[in-house]
């Protein structure tokens, strides 16, 4: 809502500064956005009288003109038409600058010198019209500065409303409530008892065939209207805080919205079919252009203004091209009606059509308003338009709700907002804005609400006005009580926060990316086209296609962020995410949101450390899988999570390289995998560099029990190493040898580790040698070598047996 | 047989003082001092010496085993501190030390583990709720029905009719009630979606709803509470404090609460637009609509409820101007946090 303060000062006097105002309305709950001096950059602007004019020698188009704005006079080349002497303008003296930016200098204008610029309305920014230069009073004195000379020194202050208080959608609304605190009596534009309207001897008629939808309907008729441009003063009005002129009837029913809230609309009289007007829902298949010239196809819930044979406004939206008043209509049919805020809005977004009407009505309008609204429209259409207005006219009060009596208990008032005020004051609050309260008995008061407040209904709703009145700031603060009680905290939560400071100490940053992606990554990942990952939740209405649809997997958009961080010359990178994947359900509403953490790898093995004590080494899938192994171990699962790498085409997803992949398991389920993105996929995104990727479920990683902690006795018994260099063929898995180790159970191994993997000449093509230091220890006594080389032999049968190894030598 | 020795060991020296590189150390002492090196294997032929030389061959191979240890490890300290530089042998303590250097979390990640903390420690419960959410949570349930006007103040993105992306995280107040009896004391932080993308919105951000539901609670208390927060959040003991009224349809009396502004310290300045103030949350009494939603009844319970944004939070304290910062992931920046 915007307005100035010399509108406000039409209906309150005021001699507060406006800082105080609008600090005062802000703690009122009317947000004071924006406070800003108008006009202030047209105070260069001066006002010039012509002396004389001439014809330009060299150009049919331009005059001389000789201006003076005091003494001496001197020459300034203007093309505008209406440049006359004797007439009071607008000038932009050499050194000014316009309110568009440019500087004005004294120049020669085919060859003839020109001493600053005569100005229009639009050059200066004022409106729109550029027919001419602009047209002062004669009561400006030339030198004046312009916005002095014609009022337009001005404070435009903006409230930033809450859909609670449609009363404040009007100059009088705000003025109200600074009546409220500053106590004093409001001067108002209709000052008259309001003429009786009950419909005899007008030659029209109207009929409300649907009052709930439009609760109240007053119409009146003005003949032999003359429609031309406002004057000045209305024109400024509306100028004041950005709303264009266009003649006199229009304005007059703009301003009476801006000055009461109630919008009004005016048909042309003579074509109205049947002089008549009828209020109904719309029928099946009817259509009407609305004055912005769209053709509406209209629904059967819609409310409409009808004449004796077609519609001829959407009801509290817009009115129709075939009854628009223009600038031969003689005779207008004046609209102030009140209708159903839900019809209203709900025609409104579905003719997909906002108004400042339509504005207003959805949030409320006072019923009482109409007839008070429509008086003040008829004086300024009788002295402005030169209007005749018809005695009498229609008020069509049927759909209008008696208002209830309130009831507010003192004692539930300060129990809710913690305060102790007694009946006297709380009485003293609300009669301070128009409410109306009578005593019921010692904690009971009686509320009458004006009509104006559409937004207070119920009992907190009077509580809240209470609060608001007697300013949040001296409600007391205190601490709630409140019985002791152990917070269950969201499960998971605190595994997230400690896998994200593990990464973290891996040196890797968090990033996060919209839940929504680009539906064509599925694309650039090369995925099948029957890949259930494809199956995503859809945006009706997404910003642009490249926020589509809900992600389905992480990697893309870090893939997108890593391209992002080497297009920019960071190319050492670890990135990871925590965050959510949707999976739309079969016959469920609401899709399965999965708890994912991810990562990307790429670039220097040791990124941020001096070269001078790491080599540059890139990193490589053991960097990657090493990570993933210490988050295993560190939440305690890397006993019942195993890795298996899988390199059959079939079970590679196309967007890992072949020998890359890595899955993690439990028993029975997919925990996440790790691997190398394909190279068709880097280039998709525009990645000129290896990246190793992995991506586990967060939720499945909380759902699994981790291995208890339980204390095991220190060791008594020194252990003794012995160490087996094997050759195996190449298809054998070096970690295999760890598990058949592992799975053999010998009670005396206590640890097993592989320190060396060799291809060479000396072990054969096709074969390499694992070199693997077993750690034997017993818990009763000190091993002998008898001991040790009886399970070591029959471990090293075992490895040469199940995976065709021979023993190379004894290290 | 000593002959051996002493020429094994001369040999060994001559080798370690000439070589230059830390990995010809580790090759020559494998050559010489390994299980299957050259001085073991001599060592091997002791039992063929005569017994009454054995001690004294044994001791003094050992002491020369001993001796060439101890030559080796210093040649090998000596090697890897001119390996960077030291002068004489001495580390150059001015060169950097040999970092593993972290990363570090997201700052949204990082203000709203700190707003979450502060409640925790108030006792609060985090809980949180699904992003795809039904329209009845977001908006329904919320005293938001159909075709109300405060529809307009979130831009929401719909799945279709029914469902939509949540508008805010107050979704988890119905959630919770409709779980929980009285007291209540919760907190949802999560991701929010709305429509709208510029240098002060982006289409995703992240709140914190915290609400607090039991007999007799006020507005006092919701003052109280969420004087606590700013004073720690801001880690201000005196910050400024002040409650707006303002609407909100799940809320009465709804209130917007602004803190003296942090960074001119309520002086006014660009950042508060000269006001002395910055909005921070909305918060307000839970609306007797909602508590019957959930079949807590209005007359026995009350409550209060809050809300606010953490990258608003995050743009405060650390003085960052574009909100789109936050999701380009971009090292430069997440770096500095």
């Amino acid at each position: 809502m915007k307005f100035t303060l010399n509108w406000l000062k039409e209906y309150i006097d005021l001699d507060l500064p406006v800082d105080v105002v609008a600090d005062k309305l802000t703690m009122l709950g009317l947000e004071v956005d924006n406070v800003d001096e108008l006009y202030q950059e047209l105070e260069v602007i001066k006002v010039a009288k012509i002396i004389d004019v001439r014809p330009h020698p060299d150009a049919d188009r331009l005059s001389l003109c000789d201006v003076t704005v005091g003494e001496e006079t001197f020459q300034v080349v203007c093309g505008a038409p209406n440049a006359r002497p004797e007439l009071l303008t607008a000038i932009a003296l050499p050194g000014s600058t316009m309110p568009g930016g440019l500087m004005v200098k004294k120049t020669a204008i085919r060859g003839q010198e020109s001493s600053g610029m005569l100005c229009s309305e639009k050059d200066l920014g004022i409106s729109e019209d550029h027919s001419g230069i602009m047209e002062l009073p004669d009561i400006s004195s030339p030198g004046q500065s312009l916005p002095e000379a014609i009022s337009l020194r001005d404070t435009l202050i903006e409230v930033d409303l809450t859909p609670n208080r449609p009363d404040c959608t009007s100059v009088i609304g705000i003025a109200r409530e600074i009546a409220g605190f500053t106590g004093q009596k409001m001067n108002l534009p209709v000052k008259n008892d309001l003429p009786k309207l009950n419909g005899e001897g007008v030659p029209f008629s109207v009929e409300v065939l649907d009052p709930e939808d439009c609760p109240r309907y007053a119409a009146r008729l003005l003949k032999n209207v003359s429609i031309g441009p406002s004057p000045w003063w209305l024109r400024k009005r509306l100028l004041s805080i950005g709303l264009r002129p266009i003649n006199n009837v229009v304005d007059i029913t703009n301003l009476v919205m801006l000055e009461y809230g109630q919008p009004l609309h005016a048909f042309d009289f003579d074509r109205l079919g049947g002089s008549k007007i009828i209020v109904r829902r719309a029928r099946g298949g009817e259509d009407i252009v609305t004055l912005d010239g769209e053709k509406r196809e209209l629904d059967q819930e819609m409310l409409l203004i009808c004449d004796a044979e077609k519609p001829v406004a959407v009801a509290g939206v817009m009115g129709g091209e075939n009854s628009e008043v223009m600038d031969s209509t003689k005779n207008i049919l004046l609209e102030s009606a009140c209708f159903n805020p839900l019809s209203v809005r709900r025609t409104a977004r579905h003719l997909n059509l906002g108004t400042e009407a339509s504005y207003r009505f959805e949030r409320g309008v006072d019923p009482e308003l109409a007839p008070r609204a429509m008086e003040r429209a008829v004086q300024l259409l009788v002295e402005i338009a030169g209007a005749e207005a018809v005695d009498n006219g229609y008020d069509c009060v049927a759909g209008i709700a008696a208002r209830e009596i309130i009831k507010l208990r003192v004692s539930r008032t300060n129990d809710l907002l913690g305060l102790q005020l007694n009946s006297m004051e709380i009485t003293r609050c609300l009669e301070s804005i128009e409410l109306q309260v009578a005593q019921a008995d010692d904690d009971t008061l009686l509320v009458t609400v004006p009509s104006f407040r559409v937004d207070l209904e119920r009992e907190v709703d009077l509580i809240e006005e209470v609060a608001r009145l007697q300013g949040y700031n001296e409600i007391p603060t205190t601490m709630p009580i409140v019985p002791m009680s152990f917070p269950e905290q969201q499960p998971g939560l605190e595994l997230r926060k400690k896998l994200a400071a593990m990464l973290v100490s891996q040196g890797f940053y968090e990033a996060i990316n919209y839940s929504f992606v680009d539906e064509n990554y599925f694309d650039r990942l090369k995925l099948n086209d029957n890949d259930p990952t494809r199956k995503a939740v859809t945006l009706l209405n997404p910003l642009s296609e490249d926020q589509k649809i809900m992600r389905t997997m992480m990697l893309p958009s870090l893939l997108q962020n890593l391209s992002r961080n080497t297009s920019r010359q960071n190319n050492d990178i670890r990135l990871f995410e925590i965050g959510k994947v949707f999976h739309p359900v079969v016959d469920e509403p609401l899709p399965n949101e999965n708890m994912r953490v991810a990562g990307v790898l790429s670039g220097r093995r040791h990124p941020g450390s001096s070269l001078l004590h790491f080599e540059t080494a890139a990193v490589d899938v053991y960097d990657c899988k090493g990570i993933v192994e210490s988050i295993l171990q560190e939440v305690r699962l890397s006993k019942v999570v195993t890795s298996v790498s899988r390199n059959e085409a079939s079970t590679v997803p196309n967007y890992i390289q072949p020998d890359s992949y890595i899955v993690f398991q439990t028993v029975d389920k997919q925990l996440g995998a790790l691997g190398k993105i394909d190279n068709d996929v880097l280039k998709a995104f525009g990645i000129k560099q290896d990246v190793f990727f992995f991506d586990l479920d967060l939720d499945m990683i909380t759902d699994i029990q981790p291995e208890p902690k339980s204390f095991r006795q220190l060791p008594k018994f020194p252990s003794v190493d012995r160490d087996i260099a094997l050759v195996v063929p190449e298809a054998v898995g070096a970690g295999e040898l760890l598990s058949a180790i592992d799975n053999a159970r010998e009670a005396l191994v206590e640890s097993v580790e592989i320190f060396d993997v060799y291809r060479g000449d000396s072990v054969g093509a096709g074969n390499k040698s694992v070199a693997i230091t077993l750690t034997y220890r017993s818990a009763e006594q000190t091993l002998d070598d008898s001991t040790v080389n009886k399970v070591h032999q029959r471990l090293i049968q075992m490895l040469e047996k199940d995976f065709q190894g021979k023993l190379r030598e004894a290290v | 047989m000593e002959q051996e020795l002493l020429q094994l060991q001369a040999e060994a020296e001559t080798k370690l003082s000439t070589l230059e590189d830390l990995k010809d150390l580790e090759e020559l002492r494998v050559r010489y001092l390994g299980r299957k090196g050259l001085f073991t294997g001599l060592l091997r032929q002791l039992g063929q010496v005569a017994a009454e030389d054995r001690p004294r061959l044994g001791k003094l191979a050992n002491q020369i085993k001993e001796d060439l240890d101890q030559k080796f490890t210093a040649r090998k300290s000596e090697l890897a501190a001119s390996d960077i530089g030291g002068a004489e042998g001495r580390d150059d303590l001015s060169l950097p030390g040999r970092m593993a250097p972290f990363g570090c979390l997201h700052p949204v990640t990082q203000i709203m583990d700190e707003v979450c903390s502060i409640f925790i420690d108030l006792g609060f419960a985090v809980a949180e709720g699904p992003d795809v959410e039904l329209d009845y949570y977001n908006f329904e349930a919320l005293n938001i029905p159909k075709h109300h006007p405060a529809r307009d103040m979130h831009d929401t993105f719909y799945i279709n009719d029914s469902i939509l992306l949540r508008t805010h995280t107050s979704p988890m107040q119905i959630r919770a009630m409709e779980k929980e009896r009285p007291p209540l004391r919760i907190i949802a932080p999560g991701k929010v979606y709305r429509c709208d993308s510029d240098i002060t919105h982006t289409p995703m951000f992240h709140q914190v709803e915290g609400f607090l539901v039991d007999r007799k609670v006020s507005f006092a208390d919701l003052k109280g509470v969420l004087a606590v927060f700013c004073q720690k959040m801001f880690d201000q003991a005196d910050i400024g404090l002040r409650f707006r009224p303002s609407f909100f349809p799940f809320t009465e009396p709804s209130a917007e609460v602004d803190i003296g502004c942090v960074i001119c310290r309520g002086k006014g300045c660009r950042v508060c637009k000269q006001t002395g103030w910055l909005e921070i949350l909305g918060a307000g009494m839970i609306d007797p609509e909602v508590l019957k939603m959930v079949d807590y009844d209005p007359e026995e319970f009350s409550g209060f409820a809050f809300g606010l944004g953490i990258e608003r939070i995050a743009m405060l304290k650390y003085g960052i101007d574009d909100i789109r910062l936050f999701y380009e992931n971009d090292l430069r920046f997440l770096n500095q946090f």
